[in-house]
């Protein structure tokens, strides 16, 4: 009990990140339509939402959270990020969501401390 | 076990203890501002310590972050003088020394599509609608100039006028803006300098506007050649003098020639017809150009002799050398074409096209050799284009539909050997039995119906391929029209009865190949012949059968390919291998049958008779199968 790896649980586990995001993203836009007036809120909601949940996992990390949302017209969209950090603690994921009418991408950075 | 409980104890003492020192730290939180340096000192002194807090923390279930993140560094600062060995769980990164290998890491990528627009657009003209003819290669010539300078220029005008047309249209709405403001005299002028500028364009494309024009463009180009006197048919020459004749008195006399550089040039004139309905209209149909690249290889002209101009009337083209042609007879606007490549077109000139509006299909159910022989045959209400092309098949095609033959037959001889047909001529008045002439010297006669249809008999006598045969068609009391003519490559022309095995009378006067025999169409014993010398011989029979009437070199010593009598028999339109028609004129008093000239055929053509089984008895009591020079 008092024995406590000192890397326990520093690294990043991708997974339990992706859970993480997607219930917020579920939770903030579910099942709506793309509204123009309440984008901002949404975006807000869901970084909000995925930070605390993050920082609730107790864990010695940097978090970044981005939250793109993007109505569905037609138009293309592309990003790509990379990073300079220790592979071994640190890592990202992204998630990817859409409905009929809007996609969601949220990322999530996250930095071993 | 008691271990255990006595570091609990000393974990929750410690604890306590920063619990407190925290509280005192919010209060002392403004004393203390700059003292950043004696944090990081102070921090590093006390690695080994600042592990366990957090691990006590961790615990007990409280996150050291939320407590650290708003830390400033005021607030580390203050922390961190008042305890010496705790350090703030902030500051925990520095406490572990961990290995940091920081690399690069892949990259992150996230890309949506755009969404494709799938877009069909569709335009529909219902001004204008021009026919443009995709195949309309007319892809020279300035307009502008055409207007000016000669309208031989005007076909192609035509069809340079299809492709800018259909463009123009789009253009079409609304292009004449005026100018700025200027004083009304200059607007005035440069409104209409530019009014006639785009409407000039507008107008000269216009569907209306060429029809116009090109319809008195060729009333005006035959106003403009002429001269004064319109009979100029029976006044001067109009091709400079060319009197080239070895008998007295003008038996045969040049009238004119007819060439044009653009489209007859270096071809060779594969077929002349005269039309019915009107005679004055002289089809001629020529190979292809070798030496010109992006031209048609397939170019029929339609020339007018009546009038002075010597540009065509009419010119139709096709992909394909043109091998024989005719006019539809029971049709006067059709012309038909059979080419190189076995196909038949159909040109139509009451439409704007110079490209054929009909083709038979190029497959094996009609022709795939070259036709040399087309004819109409039949009457006005029920006849048949007959088609033989170069491996024997004999194809009949109704006029509406060249899609597929009416009928297909082979031609073969005996043993399925297949007649190389290179002309062919219907009896007179005769739509089913005909006569044949082929590549393997060998004149055949045949049917197209019956109980013996196809090859019938075999003439054999030449001695070279048969270039032409020509069935004795003149109207009169006695009927010679079991008589043809057949000319070959072997220097002569004989005449034969079809009910007779062997010839009447071989004409042995040329000195090279005989290219093309053709009757009189009035006089019945007169027939013209053409060699490739440039020789144009007139034979009457009965005045002279071992040596022509008249016999006339034409000037420039080309081959002649090609004859064709005019229905009035009183001229011959005569086709080299440059492409120039030459029209010559058969003095009256040859030309016009005299009353008894049929009945001194008949006396002719016995002696004949009598010379041919005379020759035949000398050759078999010389043993020799036929009778050769």
């Amino acid at each position: 009990m008092d024995d406590f790896q000192s890397g326990e649980e520093t690294a990043f586990v991708v997974d339990e990140v992706t859970n993480i995001i997607k219930e917020a993203v579920e939770g903030s836009i579910g099942g709506n339509a793309y509204q123009h007036n309440k984008v901002n809120q949404w975006t807000s909601s869901v970084v909000e939402q995925c930070l605390n949940q993050l920082t609730k996992l107790s864990k010695p990390f940097k978090y970044i959270v981005t939250c793109v949302i993007m109505q569905k017209n037609g138009a293309g969209l592309h990003t790509a990020s990379s990073c300079y950090w220790d592979n071994q603690t640190d890592g990202s994921c992204t998630v990817r969501w859409e409905n009929k009418t809007m996609y969601c991408i949220v990322s999530v950075f996250g930095l071993a401390i | 076990m008691a271990d255990r409980k006595a570091e609990l104890e000393r974990k929750k003492a410690r604890l306590e203890q920063m619990r407190r020192e925290r509280k005192e730290k919010e209060l002392s939180k403004t004393r203390n501002v700059g003292d950043d340096s004696k944090t990081s000192v102070k921090s590093s002194g006390s690695d080994a310590s600042g592990a366990e807090p957090d691990d006590i923390l961790r615990e007990f279930g409280i996150s050291p972050a939320p407590e650290g993140s708003p830390a400033t560094p005021k607030k580390a600062a203050a922390q961190s003088q008042a305890v010496k060995e705790v350090e703030v769980p902030t500051s925990v990164s520095h406490t572990t020394p961990r290995k940091v290998r920081l690399s690069v890491a892949k990259v992150n990528e996230t890309s949506i599509p755009p969404r494709e627009n799938v877009s069909y657009s569709k335009e529909t003209q219902t001004i204008i609608a021009d026919p443009v003819d995709k195949d309309d290669d007319d892809n020279d010539l300035d307009f502008i100039e055409n207007l000016e300078g000669s309208s031989s220029h005007a076909h192609q005008f035509r069809g340079h006028g299809h492709s800018h047309g259909h463009g123009h249209t789009h253009k079409m709405p609304h292009v004449e803006m005026v100018a700025p403001a200027t004083t009304s005299e200059e607007q005035n002028k440069e409104h209409k300098k530019q009014l006639s500028e785009e409407e000039k364009k507008q107008i000269l494309m216009s569907e209306g506007f060429q029809k116009f024009f090109d319809h008195s463009s060729r009333i005006v180009e035959r106003a403009l050649a002429e001269e004064v006197d319109i009979f100029a048919d029976y006044s001067g020459k109009d091709s400079g003098g060319k009197d080239d004749e070895a008998m007295a008195g003008e038996r045969l006399k040049v009238n004119r020639d007819f060439y044009d550089d653009k489209w007859s040039k270096h071809r060779i004139i594969t077929s002349l017809d005269w039309s019915a309905q009107h005679p004055e209209l002289l089809l001629s149909s020529y190979g292809s150009n070798e030496d010109a690249t992006n031209v048609p290889d397939g170019v029929a002209l339609i020339w007018n002799i009546k009038y002075k101009k010597d540009t065509p009337e009419y010119v139709f083209h096709c992909q394909s050398p043109v091998m024989s042609s005719c006019f539809a007879k029971f049709h006067p606007n059709l012309v038909l074409g059979g080419t190189y490549s076995g196909q038949i077109v159909l040109w139509d000139n009451r439409v704007n096209k110079r490209t054929p509006v009909q083709r038979t299909p190029l497959s094996a159910s009609a022709h795939t050799h070259p036709v040399y022989c087309i004819t109409v045959v039949g009457t006005q209400n029920a006849h048949n284009l007959i088609s033989v092309s170069n491996d024997g098949k004999l194809c009949s095609w109704s006029l509406d539909m060249l899609s597929q033959p009416q009928d297909s037959m082979e031609l073969q001889h005996k043993q399925s050997k297949s007649v190389a047909a290179t002309c062919s001529s219907f009896l007179s008045g005769d739509a089913n039995n005909f006569i044949v002439g082929s590549e393997e010297c060998l004149v055949y006669s045949a049917s197209r119906h019956g109980s013996k249809a196809g090859i019938n008999e075999a003439y054999d006598a030449h001695q070279g391929p048969i270039t032409a045969i020509d069935t004795h068609r003149v109207p009169g009391q006695i009927d010679f029209s079991p008589y043809f003519l057949s000319s070959s490559f072997d220097w002569t022309v004989k005449l034969w009865s079809i009910k007779e095995q062997k010839y009447l009378c071989s004409f042995e006067d040329n000195s090279d190949y005989v290219s093309d025999v053709q009757w009189s169409p009035t006089n019945p014993a007169l027939f013209s012949s053409v060699d490739i010398m440039g020789r144009l011989d007139l034979w009457h029979l009965n005045h002279e059968t071992e040596v022509p009437t008249a016999s006339v070199v034409v000037d420039t010593n080309v081959a002649l390919n090609k004859l064709r009598w005019h229905q009035t028999g009183h001229h011959i339109g005569v086709g080299d291998d440059m492409g120039r028609i030459y029209i010559y004129d058969v003095a009256e008093n040859i030309a016009n049958p005299k009353a008894d000239e049929w009945s001194k055929f008949v006396r002719t053509l016995q002696e004949m008779k009598q010379q041919a089984t005379e020759r035949e008895e000398d050759s078999t009591l010389l043993g020799s199968a036929a009778p050769i020079r």
